[in-house]
């Protein structure tokens, strides 16, 4: 009985802790979502509706302009940290032997450099050293190593159960290593490469503190919001931060209409159901 | 023939690509933390000047205590909440698991800017919290705007997304069978949970603590824009060095120390840890 009750108890204890950090989560979302559709922005209880915020901010040019670099910085860190992100994977996990440690050490050792220190130094290395002017092309290298590390981690744990024994059978049978690769490995690990990329691209596409410093004068979206905050947050703002929450929400609840109907596991096996 | 071209290939572009843009800009940041800047040029003469400065002046030193002060509270207070979440998530998540820890990680796609004018719109002065209190007629919460706890919960805000997710995946990988045999050996829940659980996933709760740790310690946003006149942290600073007051030579020997105090606190973590303990079977190649 007593055991029934705790038991009770800490379902309930660890169901409540989810819906509050959930809620702590997403009140500010909301609230600025709400300030953003609304014409008293700074306290939008009740909203009096209107879309002049969302008129503004697509009429603005520099916006327009952040958007297409940001766009262009995204997909270039996230293509090159991908593949070379693939490149390590494979090596790493069929090629290193007794090396493994070393390159495991160096492929991760970016994620414990934070994001300023690593725009700090590539500034010095790329003004001082190498006397390069800030450019969209450096500051996608340097977003690229940042990326990098992840993109290995995701797919790390992706293709943790590939079965190699399916190259190997390919090449008994006189596939080249090539089309091997793409005709076995690729069609088997997409998904892998796939998610790595979007994380990327959006890590890359948002990142303010690596992009700050190796830009120069190029406006990214993180920045000009960046600029615009120091001056006072402007409703502008709110509308730019729903845009973008609105896409990343859309593409979940698409994910989540998949799974409804079926469509798509998304990695989710039956026989793995019982965890903990 | 090929096979053999295949590995050096596939290791050695990027261990190159990191060599030539991760490790020699820390090393060129190494070096030009011994010179010096005057009047906004960089004089190449070899000296510790700049780290003289930064032991001497005592602002540089209370920054830095104060930053470490700060991430660790502020991880720890998120390792505390991503446990009970990523556990419910892992217990009650059924078929929609993935799709729980996305909607956890959707705030932290979305830019670190961006969130924290959302949180400015949760905590400002005429944010939503103050906002309703004051509209209930009660005094607004002083000690959530423009102070060092406004910043530690934004801070907390930020990265617990990916403390969530770190523990969630070590949850996941976790063999819950090891929980059913200690069970049916008559351990009780708790002691199953501290004996098996708990150090079993030890390794992943402090990758997600160093993964939570480092970006606080040189957080340059949320003390700027969260923080009051007393919240200046070390990475706000060093970045300052860079822009405002175009010291760069200072800005590097900060950074130099800000690289190896977080190098010396994840070791630290790190080698209290016994990996065989934690469940850790090498790297994972099978």
């Amino acid at each position: 009985m007593a055991r029934r009750l705790t038991r009770l108890l800490s379902k309930y204890a660890l169901l409540a802790t989810l819906a509050v950090s959930y809620l702590f989560l997403y009140l500010p979302i909301v609230h600025i979502g709400l300030g953003a559709f609304a014409r008293n922005h700074a306290f939008p209880y009740p909203p009096r509706w209107t879309l002049d915020t969302f008129g503004r901010l697509f009429a603005n040019s520099l916006y327009q302009s952040a958007f297409a670099n940001s766009l262009i910085l995204g997909i270039g860190a996230g293509a090159l940290s991908t593949a070379l992100a693939a490149a390590a994977t494979l090596g790493l996990m069929r090629h290193a032997g007794r090396r493994t440690g070393f390159y495991l050490v160096l492929f991760v050792a970016p994620l414990f450099v934070a994001e300023v220190l690593l725009g700090i130094a590539s500034l010095i290395f790329n003004g001082l050293f190498l006397e390069l002017q800030g450019n969209l092309v450096s500051a996608i290298l340097a977003n690229a190593v940042h990326c990098f590390s992840y993109a290995l981690l995701i797919m790390a744990t992706q293709l943790y159960r590939y079965d190699w024994r399916l190259d190997d059978a390919a090449m008994v049978f006189g596939a080249s290593p090539l089309r091997t690769f793409f005709e076995v490995t690729l069609p088997l690990i997409w998904p892998g490469l796939l998610g790595a990329f979007v994380v990327t691209f959006i890590m890359a596409f948002n990142n303010l503190e690596i992009s700050f410093y190796l830009l120069g004068a190029t406006p990214t979206l993180p920045s000009v919001a960046w600029g615009a905050l120091r001056y006072g947050v402007k409703p502008e703002l709110y509308a730019l931060a729903t845009a973008v929450n609105l896409v990343v929400v859309v593409g979940l609840a698409v994910m989540f209409v998949l799974m409804l109907t079926g469509k798509v596991a998304f990695g989710h096996r039956p026989e793995r159901e019982r965890a903990v | 023939m090929k096979r053999r071209f295949a590995g050096p290939l596939l290791l050695g572009i990027p261990t190159a690509f990191l060599l030539a843009l991760f490790v020699l800009p820390l090393v060129s940041m190494v070096v030009l933390s011994f010179w010096r800047t005057e009047n906004y040029h960089i004089v190449q003469d070899w000296n510790l000047g700049n780290y003289i400065t930064l032991a001497t002046g005592g602002a540089y030193v209370t920054f830095l205590i104060r930053s470490l002060v700060m991430a660790s509270i502020v991880s720890m207070v998120s390792v505390v909440i991503a446990w009970p979440v990523s556990y419910a998530i892992i217990l009650y998540g059924g078929r929609y698991r993935l799709l729980f820890t996305l909607a956890f990680a959707v705030p932290f796609l979305t830019g670190e800017v961006l969130r924290v004018i959302a949180l400015q719109g949760l905590l400002g002065p005429l944010g939503l919290i103050n906002g309703v209190l004051m509209s209930l007629g009660a005094a607004p919460l002083r000690f959530i705007m423009y102070t060092n706890v406004a910043s530690a919960i934004g801070l907390v805000y930020l990265y617990l997304p990916i403390v969530v997710t770190v523990i969630y995946l070590s949850l996941l990988n976790f063999d819950a069978r090891l929980i059913d045999a200690a069970k049916i050996f008559g351990a009780s829940p708790a002691r199953a949970f501290f004996e098996v659980t708990w150090p079993l996933n030890l390794f992943g709760t402090l990758i997600g603590f160093a993964l939570c740790f480092i970006p606080c310690l040189s957080a340059t946003l949320a003390p700027r824009f969260l923080g009051g006149p007393n919240g200046t942290l070390y990475g706000m600073a060093m970045a300052q060095q860079f822009g405002e007051s175009g010291t760069w030579a200072l800005g590097a020997a900060m950074g130099v120390v800000l690289f190896l105090t977080s190098i010396l606190a994840v070791l630290a973590v790190c080698l209290k840890v016994d990996l065989r303990r934690t469940g850790f079977t090498g790297l994972g190649r099978g």
